[in-house]
């Protein structure tokens, strides 16, 4: 009797969902885990409403609920992923960003998500790889370390304003939002320009280096992560080749007929690409 | 996203470098850009004209074709070409859905172009140009066209 009156509460839910009205859809959600709290859905479904909040947090706590009760759960792993990310952890968003990615690309239902969460796992190494550099460039230049401390202050202490801001009905839900963007915004360009004039003054690691051609898939012009070969021995990246072969089902290169089980994993290719990442330490690339 | 970060590459390299006879007009965002084309050898069709083209992409480009078309204004003349029709709208089986591939992009496509009016000594429109751009409200992407003649 729970888990059905808990199944209207969550159609409810959706509807909302659908509508863009998230909070309400959290409210709904919330009363339904009240009434069946085993049911992995319902927390998932209300992790996706909390990132559309912005409630990061929150996102993740639903997300850990959810896998509790649920192992292979794909999307909780997608959902947390993004969580992570924005909470500024990309070493925990790309484990569980490639946790979702492996739990897709092994179900034949789930592909539809695969192009996403690809596109996102390559989001969190590159997020990996920025903090990695940026801790680096700070350790080497004390100074500008102290620059950008203070400008990640000043933005934390504006964006607390608007939130308080938010809080006390000052500001309603668009405008704050639209507020806190243009700091976030500001503060990525001061410290764009910031390091731009530093590393004019070091002209030794101001070289920006491509990234070898080999690594990148030919669609999507990226870093590959899962590539995949062809019977003509060419690589591409595992998702972007089959949103090409499920439209038409034919190689790239030479238009003879390809299907999604002709594609091989390059195993290679694939440490080749996951090496990459590792070194290079201080190059600055075209992404 | 995919499209984006797709077409901020090729930007920049045919910013560092383009094939001979095309030059960049605007690409000011990444859902239009406009190129100028001219024809290499001296076909007397075309020679002497640049000729301008128009690339529109969805979100979904290299996965979806771009839609490609010549354009006409006070400078530039649409290329008389029997599958090219005098408003533009090309007719050319790579720019199908059906024959698109990923694998290609701008500059090729331009190039596929170039060598389509290189290889041409008819001058003269696609049977029933009239009618067709008489009556024709439709977008490229939306006409499925029926490739009659592959060999031009």
């Amino acid at each position: 009797m729970s888990a059905y009156a808990a199944e209207q509460l969550k159609e409810k839910g959706n509807a909302h969902f659908k509508a863009g009205e998230y909070e309400e859809a959290v409210a709904l959600y919330s009363q339904a885990i009240q009434k069946h709290s085993t049911n992995p859905l319902l927390y998932t479904n209300r992790a996706n409403a909390r990132l559309k909040l912005g409630l990061w947090e929150e996102v993740i706590d639903d997300c850990l609920h959810s896998i509790e009760l649920l192992q292979d759960n794909m999307k909780a792993y997608y959902f947390l992923a993004q969580a992570q990310l924005e909470l500024n952890h990309p070493n925990e968003a790309l484990v569980s960003a490639k946790t979702a990615y492996d739990l897709c690309s092994k179900s034949f239902t789930q592909t539809s998500s695969a192009f996403a969460i690809s596109a996102f796992v390559l989001k969190c190494k590159r997020a990996k790889w920025e903090l990695r550099e940026r801790d680096r460039l700070r350790r080497r230049n004390a100074l500008l370390d102290e620059l950008e401390t203070k400008l990640e202050q000043d933005r934390n202490r504006e964006l607390e304003s608007i939130k308080d801001q938010h809080e006390q009905g000052v500001l309603g839900d668009v405008a704050a939002r639209e507020e806190m963007d243009e700091v976030r915004q500001t503060y990525e360009d001061k410290v764009t320009e910031l390091r731009n004039v530093f590393a004019i003054a070091d002209p030794q690691n101001m070289t920006k280096r491509e990234i070898p051609e080999y690594l990148v898939d030919d669609i999507s012009f990226e870093i590959m992560h899962d590539p995949v070969v062809t019977k003509h021995g060419h690589s591409y990246e595992r998702a972007t080749i089959i949103e090409h072969i499920k439209r038409n089902p034919s190689d790239p290169l030479t238009r003879e007929a390809l299907f999604i089980h002709d594609l091989r994993p390059n195993i290679a290719l694939k440490k080749a690409c996951d090496a990459f990442w590792e070194q290079h330490p201080g190059c600055e690339f075209e992404w | 996203m995919l499209a984006t970060r797709r077409l901020q590459k090729e930007l920049q390299k045919m910013h560092a470098q383009l094939a001979p006879g095309l030059t960049l007009v605007k690409a000011e965002d990444l859902t239009e850009w406009v190129l100028d084309m001219r024809v290499l050898d001296d076909n007397p069709l075309y020679t002497g004209k640049t000729f301008r083209l128009k690339f529109m992409f969805s979100q979904k480009y290299p996965i979806e074709p771009p839609e490609v078309i010549f354009v006409q204004d006070a400078e530039h003349t649409i290329p008389m070409h029997p599958h090219i029709y005098s408003n533009g709208i090309i007719c050319l089986n790579i720019l199908d859905k059906e024959a698109w591939s990923p694998a290609q992009n701008v500059e090729s496509v331009c190039i596929s172009l170039q060598s389509m009016l290189t290889g041409n000594d008819k001058n003269e429109r696609p049977p029933g140009d009239e009618e067709f751009v008489r009556g024709n409200t439709r977008r490229p992407r939306d006409i499925n066209f029926y490739f009659h003649d592959n060999a031009v």
